[in-house]
């Protein structure tokens, strides 16, 4: 029988020692920022019902869900996402909380990827969740975490370096909009979906051309080229003239002025042609991009409609950050060492309870001490380790050496 | 100078191709032209650097960010399905996807579930999901057309250029499955990261291929 116990699933792995230590530092920094921001932790279950996470306005394509049975036979999932089983909690538990409420998750997300991808199945992610408020503050308020954040990399290393960022805005209901009033089947609709997604403007046309020329498919054919710095906004006003979407431009524009004011170092884009498909924005999207990372690193938006699906009616907002993408990109510069301890404790049998006595009391005052475990020559092995300094203790006395180069 | 984007060629005809179109566009190929057996090449003048790679790589080299574009087929960006922005269709490198059969087979009659034979099995499922039918695949490495001659398959899914090869070996084209032409594909990250740059050289191309 081939027995696998030496190694992990594709898509996972063991993070070891500078891995680990960079993947804390972002996972610190999120946290700090998140908490002076006035955000209480959560943790919510790496397995949940399947239902959870297969609602009817979001849903998860199935062969991404990491899936099991629970010991009744009903389907369970394997948590890809922390914002649906946020919502749960918010609808149930937290019913009757005063609010707006402020909540933050550090923890792993799972979805399948396709195969020798180089993609993995297990991503950690941090993120806000700021739920019970419609205004544009909140919007503002999640805007300016990912700010934090992104302006955040590669500031807490011991040489400080400075990683271009971006942040991009968006909004769904301006293609909403459109396709609602498009004449066109659903399966139409799904493709068109797609190709506004992956900005495939020839296969769009052709598509778009095949339903008709009109005022409306003009339009849908310009959204996806409508993205980079505030020149989109005056040119969307010419594409689509129309009262309710230019409502929804103008308040995307003030918030671009917002962002652009918040800005310190980074670039503020706008995409018009975000549409998530697969999730559950019903308004404002934003994404974070850095220099080096091929994907973005943090994604968010509003969503208002997702608690109402577990039968707690309020609006939400909130952002993620893929903490693996960001240790990442700090990794190409910064590769920390683990330090050696600074003190090293040998004791004679015997003096076992005072050796340990003695290294709690250095410890206690801040420094880092090991046992010496064995027969080998105490000061040979503290100058094999880069150990600075020994204690060698017996019954009688306590001697202190330095380790010499 | 901003450090150069990097286009990913598909290696041969459309390296040519896409070569050939930055020359029509000025700029200075020679180090493509002499490239020996490097697989990374700059084209200086156009601020460059071209890595040469198979098909099926240059889509994962764009999607992971660490290439910024590439020319790449739609026949492996079907096969393939990233996640990418696929913003230009170059025209070059025209050909069809086909389902073909021995000659004169009754594909279509019986209510056997039918066996097809391709090198891409996600097109061909894809195709026959949307017929809704029930097919089973079976993946095969090169010269598809063997399997239905050998019994194997009861059609291929292929791509088709003259159809040449089909019917010096008694075969013929029961349905086309789609066009096929090279595409100019770039990282969703890159797009935004470096749009000035990438815009320029896309409207570049489009005005070329247009004319």
């Amino acid at each position: 029988m081939r027995r696998y116990d030496l190694i992990t699933p594709e898509g996972t792995k063991d993070y070891l020692f500078e891995e680990c230590a960079r993947k804390r530092m972002v996972e610190n920094r999120t946290r700090s920022i998140f908490k002076s921001m006035g955000y209480t932790r959560v943790i919510t279950p790496g397995l949940e019902f399947l239902d959870v996470f297969s609602q009817n306005a979001h849903y998860f394509p199935p062969e991404e869900l990491c899936k099991l049975t629970d010991n009744k036979g009903r389907l369970m999932a394997v948590r890809p996402d922390s914002t649906m089983p946020i919502a749960r909690v918010a609808a149930t538990r937290l019913k009757d909380a005063p609010l707006p409420l402020r909540l933050y998750y550090t923890q792993p997300v799972y979805r399948f990827t396709p195969s020798l991808k180089g993609r993995s199945t297990e991503v950690n992610q941090t993120g806000i969740e700021l739920l019970g408020s419609a205004s544009e503050m909140a919007d503002i308020e999640v805007i300016s975490a990912a700010l934090s954040v992104l302006s955040s990399v590669g500031q807490d290393v011991p040489e400080p370096f400075s990683v271009h960022y971006s942040l991009e805005l968006g909004d769904v209901r301006i293609f909403r909009e459109l396709m609602h009033r498009l004449n066109a089947s659903p399966a139409q609709k799904e493709e068109i979906y797609a190709l506004i997604e992956s900005k495939n403007y020839p296969a769009l046309n052709d598509m778009l051309d095949r339903i008709g020329k009109n005022p409306l498919t003009q339009a849908l054919r310009k959204l996806p080229t409508l993205f980079g710095g505030e020149e989109v906004f005056e040119k969307a006003s010419e594409v689509f003239r129309d009262a309710r979407i230019q409502e929804i431009l103008d308040s995307l524009q003030e918030l671009y002025h917002t962002v652009c004011a918040l800005m310190k170092g980074g670039t503020v884009l706008v995409d018009l042609g975000l549409v998530n498909r697969t999730d559950y924005y019903t308004g404002l999207v934003i994404k974070g991009y850095l220099e080096g990372c091929g994907e973005e690193v943090i994604s968010g938006g509003r969503y208002d409609t997702l608690l109402s699906e577990f039968g707690y009616d309020i609006p939400a907002v909130g952002m993620a950050v893929n903490v693996d993408a960001v240790a990442n990109v700090i990794g190409r510069k910064y590769t920390p060492h683990p330090a050696p301890a600074d003190v090293l404790i040998a004791a004679e049998k015997g003096c076992e309870a005072l050796a340990v006595q003695k290294a709690e009391m250095l410890r206690a005052e801040g420094l880092c001490c090991e046992h010496m475990l064995g027969m080998d020559d105490p000061v040979e092995f503290a100058k094999s380790r880069g150990i600075p300094k020994v204690i060698l203790m017996n019954a009688d006395t306590v001697t202190e050496v330095m380790v010499g180069e | 100078m901003n450090k150069p984007l990097r286009i990913a060629l598909t290696k041969g005809r459309l390296e040519k191709d896409t070569v050939a179109l930055l020359e029509r566009l000025g700029y200075d190929c020679t180090a493509v032209h002499e490239k020996g057996r490097r697989l990374i090449l700059p084209i200086p003048d156009a601020n460059l650097e071209v890595v040469l790679a198979k098909a099926a790589d240059v889509i994962t080299y764009v999607e992971h960010g660490v290439c910024d574009m590439g020319v790449v087929g739609k026949d492996t960006l079907m096969e393939m399905n990233g996640k990418l922005f696929e913003l230009v269709n170059l025209g070059f490198g025209k050909c069809k996807f086909a389902l073909a059969t021995k000659k004169d087979y009754p594909f279509y009659d019986g209510f056997g579930v039918k066996t097809i034979a391709s090198k891409y099995p996600n097109v061909t499922r894809a195709f026959f999901e949307n017929k809704g039918m029930d097919v089973d695949i079976v993946k095969i490495e090169g010269s598809v057309e063997l399997a239905p001659l050998l019994g194997l398959a009861d059609g291929i899914v292929d791509i088709v250029e003259t159809g040449t090869t089909l019917k010096e070996n008694g075969l013929e084209v029961v349905e086309d499955v789609c066009q096929i032409s090279a595409r100019l594909i770039v990282n969703t990250v890159s797009l935004k990261m470096r749009q000035r740059e990438i815009e320029q050289l896309v409207t570049k191309i489009e005005e070329m291929i247009t004319v």
